[in-house]
């Protein structure tokens, strides 16, 4: 552990992890927003959410952000308590997207340095009005709840029923401050006295999952109350003063005072005595595991330590004071267990950019050796070392496999967001709107991910107010169906299609015609007629269109379509319209798996190779050279098949020495961008690669034409060709 | 002892021409044998093109050029300099590394120009060292890969037409 303080490390964490559990927050709560209320884990979670990110914004000192989480956390434990039958779910779901955002915000503000001392008086207020509101709402209370959370203790208490025979000690153990991880310290500790302890509580708290504990366990001390059939002395044989432990000091006290826990200091804590440190780590990460998981293990391992929940419990150990087990029934709708979630770490992107070079250079080396001209010696015996570089060329192939895996990123998250963005945009429309996802788990590069939220965000708020009708319209047109906005990702042939549907009126052909012609965009002399409905649609992403008549705070004011379409293209990617009057319209977004490798045709061009992606090369012809047609303009043009296309000489455009001014030889490549076919002519083909993106040094000036560099197999360096800038100049 | 000490006044010197020139040793990232160079086209005569250095795509720049002085043959004494300018990382061709030398501070003394001599070969030398009888000529990394100097007069030139016309 380095010495010092370092906050900005600290503040990193405490970031990522926050964002991490605002994350879930939402994803938990979207997903129950239409029952009728939280279930019990669901409740749960959020209780420790807002507890968790009260706590380390506490230790953070961001003030506001600690209040709101608080007031929250109040909420859920009222509802935890005291299972208030009337809870209005929407309102509730509101108020606990609305701390989201709010933290979310102040986050943000954090992130780019400004204090986070946005006023939280306003969201205060109203989570405040909704817990009272609740609180009244609920009858009254057969009992006074008392809204600070820190006494949960003493009403969950279950209490042993044969406790005569024990001895009950309050022990405090002062540590030495010289020493790393007092927290595991103290754990050890604790867990020596697993043997004699009926029960042990000790604060604080979360040593084992929260750092920051050694900090409070130093200056507060660590306070153990534990139930023993021992006596005194067998505890000061079990904990000594050593390097570690400064003082201990052992108080007999009565059963009510062990009872009462830590009024002052803090809650109660059942610890798992029999599993391993690591083992108590690895639960504590598993967020949704540690109330059910936990106290089940515990159950079966430590019959006598006493029960938080309402659990069953093993017969004659215990008697239940705990109230209000029979009113679980409502809130515990029971959830199908998630299934296991994968554990992740994060890395830094520079390293795995660092990697994804080295094993490029790995795979080059091996070429290298492999294809040594010392091996070419006639007449040498190289069977075993065949075998062995075989061996090797499968390793290197998997480690080229993993790495770029290691880039993709499921699309759970964005659609997650998506959710959200149904919820609030629906529920501001008044709209009925049902979300469904399919595919989620679709895996696209990092860098196209950060491209294709906004439009997607876009693309499905248009769906629900360009889209779907209003309830009324709906029940008009005789729609008996929810409105319901699908979202849908599927790979294919190296390509992501995410598609956004809805079931509303679809896109209305004579409006946009209509409007086109009023803004001059259809073409006089093409009868309207002879507009396909797709060109139609398309009409819808140029810019400054809208047939919204009403600009409303979503959209209708033009601007957006035409936005989603140049974010998307600028990543290689598609927008096509489909629609259905009457029934709804589909967005099919078409995007590249990734953006650092491609699929290129390898070419050279004098001494100089090139690659052009495969995906725009329709085909290569080989002509002679008194096919190729020239201009008395100095333009070129070939006919192929009783059709004219331009030629564009790759080596005069980039004057380049050493490239073949016959045609015989050479090739051309012929290229669709952006609907025009050109031909390229090129010297020779080399053949088809994946290649590894690079950028070209920035100290270059950008040339236009080339989109970036690549390294070959050889080691050798090809340029690749961005057809649109290659042709834009002339 | 740390790097900066230990690299403090020594200069990795090469010959270009019949002079010899000189570069902060901490700009120096290493010094690679010639290779194959693939060429960019649209840029400058003295951008040479751009090599593959483990994996990273670097340009080079060829010095002789770069001082207007006239192209030479590559061979196999050919050396290039990696130096990394700000964040650029950029290849010097040069024909000929000599050796790292340590100049004492009081041997440093600025280049000397007649009047306002503004050709190329001057701003590049910021400052003489002098070792024993001979001289190195010391560079400026900064100015060798950027056309600052040019682009700032242009800079004032505009500034002086914007402000005659108003």
């Amino acid at each position: 552990m380095a010495e010092g303080f370092d906050t900005e490390s600290m503040l990193d964490v405490y970031l990522f992890e926050n964002e991490q559990l605002l994350e879930n927050l939402q994803e938990i709560v979207l997903e129950q927003k239409d029952e009728e209320c939280f279930d019990e884990d669901s409740i749960n979670e959020i209780f420790r959410t807002m507890h968790t990110i009260k706590g380390s914004s506490g230790i953070m000192m961001f003030d506001n952000i600690t209040l709101v989480a608080h007031k929250l956390e109040d909420v859920f434990y009222y509802i935890r308590e005291s299972h208030p039958e009337h809870v209005p779910h929407v309102e509730l779901v509101e108020h606990v997207l609305n701390v989201a955002d709010f933290i979310s915000n102040e986050m943000e503000r954090i992130k780019n340095g400004e204090a986070a001392d946005t006023d939280p008086t306003e969201i205060l207020d109203s989570v405040d009005k909704f817990l009272t509101a609740i609180k009244e709402g609920s009858g009254t209370p057969k009992e006074e709840i008392k809204e600070n959370v820190y006494e949960a203790p003493k009403q969950l208490y279950i209490a042993p029923k044969s406790v005569n025979t024990s001895n009950f000690f309050r022990i405090y153990i002062t540590f030495n401050p010289e020493i790393d991880m007092v927290n595991i310290h103290a754990y050890t500790t604790v867990f020596s006295l697993k043997d004699i302890a009926e029960d042990i509580l000790y604060s604080p708290e979360d040593i084992i999952s929260n750092e920051d504990s050694a900090k409070e366990i130093l200056t507060n001390g660590f306070i153990i109350l534990l139930q023993t059939k021992s006596t005194e002395e067998d505890l000061n044989q079990l904990i000594k003063v050593g390097y570690d432990i400064l003082q201990v000091d052992i108080f007999p006290c009565t059963e009510q005072e062990f009872h009462q826990g830590f009024d002052l200091i803090g809650s109660e804590i059942r610890i798992d005595l029999d599993s391993s440190v690591e083992e108590i780590e690895a639960r504590e990460e598993e967020k949704e595991a540690s109330t059910p998981t936990t106290e089940e293990e515990q159950k079966v391992n430590q019959p006598e330590a006493p029960k938080k929940e309402d659990k069953p419990i093993a017969p004659g150990d215990f008697v239940i004071e705990s109230k209000g087990a029979g009113k679980a029934t409502k809130l515990a709708k029971d959830k199908p267990k998630k299934a296991e979630k994968t554990s992740f770490i994060s890395v830094d992107v520079n390293k795995m950019d660092m990697l994804m070079d080295l094993i490029g250079e790995l795979v080059i080396s091996e070429s290298v050796v492999l294809q040594n001209p010392d091996l070419q010696v006639p007449g040498l015996k190289l069977d075993n070392f065949n075998k062995a570089a075989a061996q090797m060329s499968k390793i290197s192939t998997d480690l080229q496999n993993i790495i770029m895996s290691m880039r993709m990123v499921p699309l759970t998250n964005t659609f997650q967001k998506m959710n959200r963005i149904v919820f609030d945009v629906s529920r501001k429309l008044g709209k009925d709107v049902v979300f469904e996802m399919s595919g989620d788990t679709t895996e696209v590069d990092k860098n196209i991910i950060e491209h294709i939220s906004d439009p997607l965000m876009h693309l499905v708020r248009n769906a629900i107010d360009h889209g779907i009708e209003s309830n009324e319209e709906r029940e008009a047109k005789g729609k008996t169906e929810k409105g319901k906005v699908t979202l849908s990702a599927k790979t294919e042939a190296g390509k992501v299609f995410i598609s956004v549907k809805d079931n509303g009126g679809g896109l209305d052909r004579n409006k946009i015609m209509a409007k086109a012609k009023k803004q001059g965009i259809l073409d006089p002399t093409k009868p309207e007629s002879s507009y396909t409905d797709k060109e139609v649609y398309q009409f819808i992403t140029l810019p400054g269109f809208s047939t919204n008549e009403t600009v409303t705070e979503y959209s209708g004011r033009g601007v957006g379509m035409d936005v989603v379409v140049s974010n998307i293209q600028s990543i290689g990617g598609a927008l096509e319209i489909e629609s259905t009057p009457g029934e709804g319209s589909c967005m099919n977004l078409k995007i590249p798996l990734t953006l650092a490798i491609i699929d290129g045709i390898v070419m050279k061009v004098g001494n100089t190779s090139f690659v052009i992606e495969t995906g725009i090369i329709k085909e290569f012809v080989s002509v002679r050279n008194n096919e190729i047609v020239r201009k008395p303009n100095g333009d070129e043009f070939v006919m192929i098949r009783g059709e004219g296309y331009p030629v564009l000489r790759i080596g005069e455009r980039y004057h380049l020495g050493g490239s073949n001014t016959t045609t015989d030889e050479s090739m051309l490549v012929m290229i669709e961008v952006e609907k025009e076919m050109v031909c390229l002519l090129v010297d020779s083909l080399i053949g088809k690669q994946g290649i590894v993106v690079k950028p070209i040094p920035k100290y270059l000036k950008k040339v236009k034409g080339l989109s970036g560099c690549t390294q070959l197999g050889d080691g050798s360096i090809a340029l690749i060709i961005d057809a649109a800038g290659l042709l834009e100049q002339n | 002892m740390s790097d900066m000490e230990t690299q403090k006044g020594k200069y990795v010197t090469f010959k270009s021409g019949n002079e010899y020139f000189g570069i902060k040793i901490e700009y120096v990232n290493e010094i690679i044998v010639f290779q194959e160079i693939t060429e960019i086209p649209e840029s400058e005569d003295y951008i040479k093109g751009l090599i593959n250095l483990r994996g990273k795509i670097i340009p080079v720049i060829d010095v002789r050029l770069r001082f207007k002085q006239k192209p030479f043959e590559y061979n196999d004494r050919t050396c290039i300099i990696v130096i990394t300018v700000d964040t650029n990382v950029v290849g010097l061709i040069v024909e000929k590394i000599a050796e790292v030398v340590e100049i004492q501070e009081e041997n440093i003394i600025p280049s000397p120009t007649i009047g306002h001599s503004d050709k190329a070969h001057h701003t590049f030398v910021y400052a003489i060292g002098k070792i024993g009888d001979s001289v190195k000529l010391l560079l400026d990394p900064d100015k060798l890969l950027n056309d600052n100097d040019l682009s700032l007069i242009e800079q004032i030139n505009e500034e002086n037409k914007i402000t005659n016309e108003e």
